[in-house]
């Protein structure tokens, strides 16, 4: 007799889309892809040596940290081959794809460079990744050039494999609610794109990111993700995104999930005193924040692992959560981390791959004896 | 239900309010343009003394104000004296929270008088 014990979810059952996935981006990569006279820009930079993250003109990251005595763990994914092997390696299924060095792009001042730099990552990311089965996209939209973004927008629209379009908010100012923006925001509704909020650690004078008073790298990449997706949090529910773009998904990613109630609770507070400073919402805070998705890299390790399940019980998460691994970063979860939670069965499938076929309307591909046959 | 005077028509002009006793209730009775509303004293919130707030107008943005702030309602919102939710004076109903209604009394005039049913 089968015992339940003995059915019990495996990971093997379960379809995981892991929505935070980086691509190495380097600039040489990527030149042929641009237009000049940036090429020009892209080629001068290829014999500049790469540090992670740290590309002057590329990837503008004000290091203050001493190298890491003993090294650091770093991996980098070069092409999409790779990326499908080392996927299916760590058991995920379905990747949605992210730049490395272009996580810091919204540092860069100058617009028409940041906007050409979009164009080119977005053509690269359409002709050298996607035609690998597991692999979808989340298209650039750069800040600096929302007009520009929004035509990126419409122009890949048609993609089936471009299934997000990816808000850079390391360092990003204005912080994205300004209506500079609307732009992205009603082409991104209008292709029925989510948008997708990734951050990176920075030091720049940019709120949140003046993070200079840390004496550690530890101190910093421990507020750098999180503090970046409430400042934009904040900054879109007080500025009424949500309201204005009714049909337009949000998902805010890399910072965990346990901040997201304390987000609600701390705006429901603030408007009770305040919805006149805020008219745009026609109810509080925490309404439009349930019907927005949270990524659960780097996923908290409670004691008790069903802390975290009532966490995210409290904003629907049983719905709004997605899996994230943030392959091949050096702090990526692996899918058993959120597989093992204490979660329903039910819940568990949702989270880790139906809710991200939902939101990108990815088919549902057949899993036979814990494989996804792509042919 | 029971009858309270409020005050003669003559005591309670446009813009003005008084805060009656109703038995165990306190009774916010006001005079919107010639029209008089009665609200509890107590707001939904904290039960802070509503009734005893400052009335002002609001703002909102919309699509049809091109999602900029419009001022509106003037003499129409009640806003509480503890945290300053917004009430419209109206209706009763709670500007941030749509579904919080407070109950509304009924007022009427009686020769020179005002009363309030409770």
């Amino acid at each position: 007799m089968v015992t339940e014990t003995a059915r019990r979810l495996r990971l093997s059952d379960v379809l995981v889309v892991d929505v935070d996935v980086h691509v190495n981006d380097v600039p040489g990569a990527l030149a042929p892809y641009c237009e000049m006279p940036w090429r020009r820009s892209l080629e001068h930079l290829v014999g500049v040596p790469a540090r992670y993250l740290d590309i002057p003109g590329y990837a503008p990251a004000l290091k203050l940290d001493p190298p890491f005595p003993g090294g650091f763990n770093l991996r980098s994914v070069n092409t999409a081959a790779q990326m499908a092997e080392e996927l299916a390696a760590i058991s995920v299924d379905i990747g949605i794809l992210f730049p490395d060095h272009l996580l810091l792009m919204a540092q860069l001042p100058n617009e028409e460079y940041a906007a050409a730099l979009a164009r080119a990552y977005n053509r690269w990311l359409a002709e050298e990744w996607l035609h690998e089965p597991p692999l979808y996209g989340a298209l650039l939209a750069a800040p600096q050039d929302p007009a520009d973004a929004a035509r990126e927008i419409a122009r890949y629209a048609d993609n089936p494999k471009v299934v997000a379009v990816y808000l850079p908010t390391s360092g990003v100012y204005p912080l994205w609610g300004h209506r500079k923006y609307d732009p992205i925001f009603a082409a991104a509704q209008e292709a029925g794109l989510p948008v997708m909020l990734h951050s990176v650690s920075a030091v720049t004078p940019a709120f949140p990111f003046n993070i200079d008073q840390f004496d550690t790298a530890m101190a910093r990449h421990t507020v750098s993700h999180c503090f970046a997706m409430m400042a934009n949090m904040i900054d879109m529910v007080t500025t009424g995104v949500p309201v204005r773009f009714p049909d337009l998904k949000i998902a805010f990613t890399e910072a965990g999930i346990s901040w997201v109630p304390f987000m609600m609770w701390r705006l429901d507070k603030e408007y009770n005193e305040s919805r006149r400073d805020i008219p745009f919402l026609e109810d509080k805070p925490s309404t439009y924040i349930k019907k927005m998705y949270f990524s659960t890299q780097p996923v908290e390790e409670p004691e008790n692992g069903r802390d975290l399940v009532a966490m995210m019980q409290i904003f629907d998460g049983e719905n709004q959560v997605l899996f994230a691994s943030d392959w091949p970063h050096h702090d990526f979860d692996h899918p058993r981390q959120v597989f093992d939670l204490p979660l329903s069965p039910e819940a568990r499938r949702k989270v880790m791959g139906e809710n991200a076929l939902k939101l990108f309307k990815i088919p549902a591909p057949a899993k036979v004896d814990g494989r996804v046959r792509w042919d | 239900m029971a009858d309270h005077v409020v005050a003669r028509v003559d005591e309670l002009p446009d813009g003005e309010r008084r805060i009656v006793r109703a038995g165990k209730l306190e009774i916010g009775v006001f005079n919107v343009r010639g029209r008089y509303y009665a609200l509890p004293n107590v707001c939904a919130h904290q039960f802070g003394p509503l009734c005893e707030g400052r009335i002002t107008g609001t703002l909102v943005a919309r699509e049809e104000t091109n999602w900029s702030r419009a001022w509106v309602q003037e003499g129409e919102i009640l806003i509480c004296p503890w945290h300053a939710l917004e009430y419209d004076l109206t209706t009763g109903r709670c500007l941030a929270y749509p579904k919080v209604k407070l109950r509304q009394y009924p007022v009427r005039v009686e020769g020179d008088q005002i009363v309030v049913s409770v």
